[in-house]
């Protein structure tokens, strides 16, 4: 358990440390900015407390806005994938529920189903990050399209990342 | 009670949620210049239509302070001229053309919306882009300044007003051209406080003081730009000496008393500076250098 608990809390420094100063400083051709972080929630085990992943939401947008300067923008996205969570699980669930002892991710449940999961949640995560950071619907394609790009962008990031840990 | 704290028990998911979206939500608007003017641009289109209607009512009242004002303008306006006229006659071979390095833009607007008692004021003009409104005009009246304009929609504007905490404008005594930077004190809508006077000036009570046109800092810490050129032209009224004291050292405290009402803001000017690119152009240019 303890360990368990360990290894995320690793991830979470780790994520935190890759976005604020490697994937930052990504910006090609002003449309695509990754964002790898959503990952952590993407990771956290079926049994965590809904409340607790509000929370670790919260504190892992907050801490992702302070590195880079936009205090408040990263939270919201971060607590809204963090709020949908459950029901989007739900959603998606295969026929038989998830059994105990599985964990979402690539390993467990194969391409398919991680890579839908994977893609609801990065979509709208994305999709709240860059109209708050825009703060209009005015040049509402522009801004898709933004969205769109770097939500492909950050999927490519996380299954490779899955492929690599997988290995060992 | 108990079945509040079930009510809370059942919903706390919910509700942490939107505790926690309101917080990033206010953090954001709190925290970034550019998603707060924003804001503020869009409460403006709706909330402006709405108090259009009321100050219609209201400038029905006020219409014979108002005529008195303009007949007052009227005649000082006309005194000008007669003595320009005078100027004209004499010097008629020698005239400048003023016509072709004109630095002004002139533009009349109503004020539809306005508070005095926040520590953050803003006024609400009836004029925006459609009728050439820019942000970081100068607002006046004949009295004296007014604020900023600092956000502009199609129809409406907003203005910064003098009694604002982060207004911030740099001003000279009119006898002697000695300059310091006026703030608001955020404690009576007819005073500010003027810094930055030392105390080998000679002041008095009852002194004009008017603005410089010099650059001021920026007041959003965030954006980094040294130097943005005052909106105001050099020599518009500010207002008079009203108390000062020597207490904090080597420089003056100044109390001044506003030229302007704020109370009774009615009808204002707004002024574009058509150099003022130039000048940031240039002063930041020679920053660099």
């Amino acid at each position: 358990m303890i360990r368990y608990f360990s290894q995320h809390i690793g991830n979470f420094i780790l994520l935190i440390l890759l976005q604020v100063l490697i994937l930052n400083n990504i910006q090609f051709s002003g449309y695509i900015n990754p964002y790898l972080y959503v990952l952590f929630i993407i990771l956290l085990p079926f049994e965590t407390p809904k409340w607790l992943i509000l929370v670790l939401g919260f504190m892992l947008g907050f801490s992702i806005d302070v590195f880079s300067n936009t205090i408040g923008m990263h939270t919201f996205a971060t607590v809204l994938i963090a709020f949908l969570r459950p029901y989007i699980l739900k959603f998606i669930a295969p026929r038989e529920g998830y059994e105990t002892g599985t964990r979402p991710n690539l390993k467990f449940f194969g391409f398919e189903w991680f890579f839908k999961y994977a893609i609801i949640l990065v979509l709208i995560h994305h999709f709240a990050l860059f109209f708050i950071e825009a703060f209009t619907f005015h040049q509402f394609f522009a801004t898709l399209l933004r969205v769109i790009l770097s939500t492909m962008f950050t999927l490519l990031l996380i299954v490779l990342s899955q492929y690599l840990t997988l290995k060992r | 009670m108990r079945n509040l704290l079930k009510l809370l028990y059942a919903y706390h998911f919910l509700i942490l949620f939107i505790l926690l979206e309101g917080l990033a939500l206010f953090l954001i608007i709190e925290n970034n210049h550019f998603q707060r003017s924003r804001m503020l641009e869009f409460s403006q289109g709706i909330s402006g239509g709405l108090y259009k209607q009321v100050d219609n009512f209201k400038s029905y009242l006020a219409l014979k302070e108002t005529n008195q004002a303009l007949a007052n303008e009227n005649t000082e306006l006309r005194n000008k001229l007669a003595s320009i006229r005078k100027i004209v006659k004499e010097k008629k071979d020698t005239l400048f053309d003023t016509v072709s390095r004109k630095t002004l833009a002139y533009f009349a607007a109503k004020v539809i919306n306005n508070t005095v008692q926040k520590q953050f004021n803003y006024l609400t003009l009836n004029k925006g882009t459609n009728d050439g409104i820019k942000k970081d005009m100068a607002v006046i009246t004949a009295q004296g300044i007014v604020g900023v304009v600092i956000g502009v929609s199609d129809n409406f504007s907003t203005v910064q007003s003098v009694l604002n905490r982060d207004f911030k404008v740099s001003v000279k005594f009119k006898k002697n051209n000695q300059n310091g930077s006026l703030t608001w004190n955020c404690l009576s809508p007819s005073i500010c406080i003027l810094n930055d006077i030392l105390f080998h000036v000679k002041v008095h009570i009852g002194d004009t003081l008017v603005t410089t046109g010099y650059s001021t800092e920026d007041v959003n810490p965030a954006k980094h730009t040294p130097l943005v050129p005052s909106a105001f032209p050099e020599g518009i009224t500010v207002g008079t000496v009203q108390e000062f004291d020597l207490k904090s050292g080597n420089s003056y405290t100044i109390k001044v008393k506003l030229a302007n009402d704020f109370r009774q803001l009615n009808y204002v000017t707004l002024l574009e500076k058509l150099t003022k690119t130039e000048q940031q152009e240039l002063e930041i240019k020679s920053e660099h250098d």
